[in-house]
């Protein structure tokens, strides 16, 4: 009996350990913003811990150690001091640590502002290096230089979304018609992984995405060669990415395709993930995806183009595939 | 002779419709506090948000603010404390229909509100001791 809790409580610890390490835990964390929080996590498990002992210890004491009644004078003392003074002093701590902590949370960027916007179910995003009149355009990946702190705008075009890559910092909320910020101070290179935190429709919790953290020049290299328009090999594919007017939705930079209704596809082979991070970036996912979009993810927007042939879908996935 | 318990039961009702009113006037110091500190604030950050400049005028209004309606709850539940009268006869219950019962029991209850609206006060004016930023 003894041995049967005591596996289960150990798989159930293995299980939980093995939770924090996660690309999403909030406790393996890769940035300024995620450290502070993991912090305040801490402390509060910590306190939350004492408070438990002391509650159940006086708990045990008053009905197995000392039952006799209390005089009223004490009962009044453990009342008002336990349930009034004590709580109303601790909760004051707590806030105002929280609220030391705020300013910092949404420090101004050092010049880098990305802005990103939740869509039924993925998230259109646009680099805007200091200085750019025009932004860089990219999807269902967040790229971030480490070391810097970088400007995110957050907007959503038709429900309400929330930003939130635990990594790497706290939550915010997306509304339609009104802007919201945060600012994220990454450290660590390397990847992370992000999740829509408001419940936005059918494929809410199939609404994720990577998040990358980069050395700087390397982010600078990649941000460069995301800025170059698309470089379009020659095959099958592309015809048929034309002749099926693949480009009403979605934009391939420098060509014809100029959609944007659905995500910029101009160098989606060079993301890690496909469909809003669900999916591998590989020929075989995305000739899956094209096929029937909605049994993937449900009531996604995107048709089916299931009257395409097995090798018509191969050729077109490869194709993107190479749009690097 | 007939007129006088009548004048002394007029007497006892003003007195207690007075002070029915006073059990709300600490929440109610609260509630303007709370309104003018954050309609203060948002206002004060869509005028000036990045550049740091004048915040220190904010925390200083909303600190003072805070102070006198500290000072207010402070005040009324002094009042309320002396209309208890709890260190008289030590009166948790007031369950008697009689008017000291009435008359104890308003200023237990508002008592017992100033002291709430003390602390909501405290922790409405915490941000501008600690976060002292629009951010």
């Amino acid at each position: 009996m003894g041995r049967r809790y005591s596996s289960a409580a150990a798989f159930s610890m293995a299980g939980a350990l093995a939770a924090c390490d996660g690309p999403q835990s909030a406790l393996r964390t890769g940035g300024v913003d995620a450290a502070q929080l993991a912090q305040l996590f801490w402390v509060m498990l910590a306190g939350a811990v004492v408070l438990w002992l002391l509650v159940n210890g006086l708990f045990l004491y008053v009905t197995r150690i000392k039952t006799r009644s209390l005089s009223r004078k004490w009962a009044e003392a453990l009342i008002i001091g336990g349930g009034i003074v004590f709580p109303t002093i601790v909760l004051g701590a707590l806030l105002a640590y929280g609220l030391t902590m705020m300013p910092d949370q949404r420090a101004p960027g050092d010049g880098l502002r990305v802005r990103i916007t939740g869509e039924q179910w993925w998230w259109r995003v646009e680099y805007w290096p200091e200085g750019a009149e025009t932004p860089v355009i990219s999807a269902n990946e967040l790229r971030l230089p480490a070391g810097l702190r970088s400007e995110i705008e957050l907007t959503s075009a038709e429900v309400i979304h929330s930003f939130w890559v635990p990594g790497l910092g706290g939550k915010t909320d997306m509304f339609p018609g009104r802007p919201t910020r945060m600012s994220l101070e990454p450290t660590e290179p390397g990847s992370y992984r992000g999740q829509c935190a408001e419940f936005c429709g059918a494929s809410h919790a199939l609404m994720a995405m990577q998040a990358v953290v980069m050395e700087p020049a390397a982010f600078d290299a990649w941000l460069a060669k995301e800025a170059a328009p698309a470089s379009l090999p020659e095959g099958p594919g592309r015809d048929l990415f034309f002749r099926e007017g693949c480009g009403a939705c979605h934009s391939l930079r420098g060509t014809e395709a100029a959609g944007a209704v659905g995500p910029d596809l101009t160098h989606l082979g060079g993301r890690s993930s496909l469909a809003a991070g669900i999916l591998p970036m590989t020929s075989e996912a995305l000739a899956r995806w094209i096929f029937d979009p909605a049994s993937i993810k449900p009531e996604a927007h995107m048709p089916a183009y299931s009257h395409l042939s097995d090798a018509e879908l191969a050729s077109l996935a490869g194709w993107l595939e190479q749009l690097q | 002779m007939q007129d006088k318990p009548h004048r002394s039961q007029e007497q006892e009702f003003s007195e207690e419709r007075s002070s029915l009113w006073r059990i709300t006037f600490g929440p109610l110091v609260w509630a303007v506090h709370f309104v003018a500190s954050y309609a203060a604030t948002a206002a004060f950050c869509a005028k000036w948000p990045e550049p740091e400049t004048h915040i220190d005028l904010l925390r200083l209004g909303v600190g003072l603010a805070t102070l006198v309606a500290l000072a207010a709850i402070g005040w009324l539940g002094w009042l309320a404390w002396r209309q208890w009268d709890f260190l008289d006869d030590h009166d948790y219950a007031h369950a008697d229909g009689n008017s000291e019962d009435r008359h104890e029991f308003l200023g237990h209850a508002a008592f017992l509100l100033a002291v709430v609206s003390f602390i909501g006060v405290v922790y409405s004016g915490l941000p501008a001791l600690f976060a002292g930023s629009c951010r």
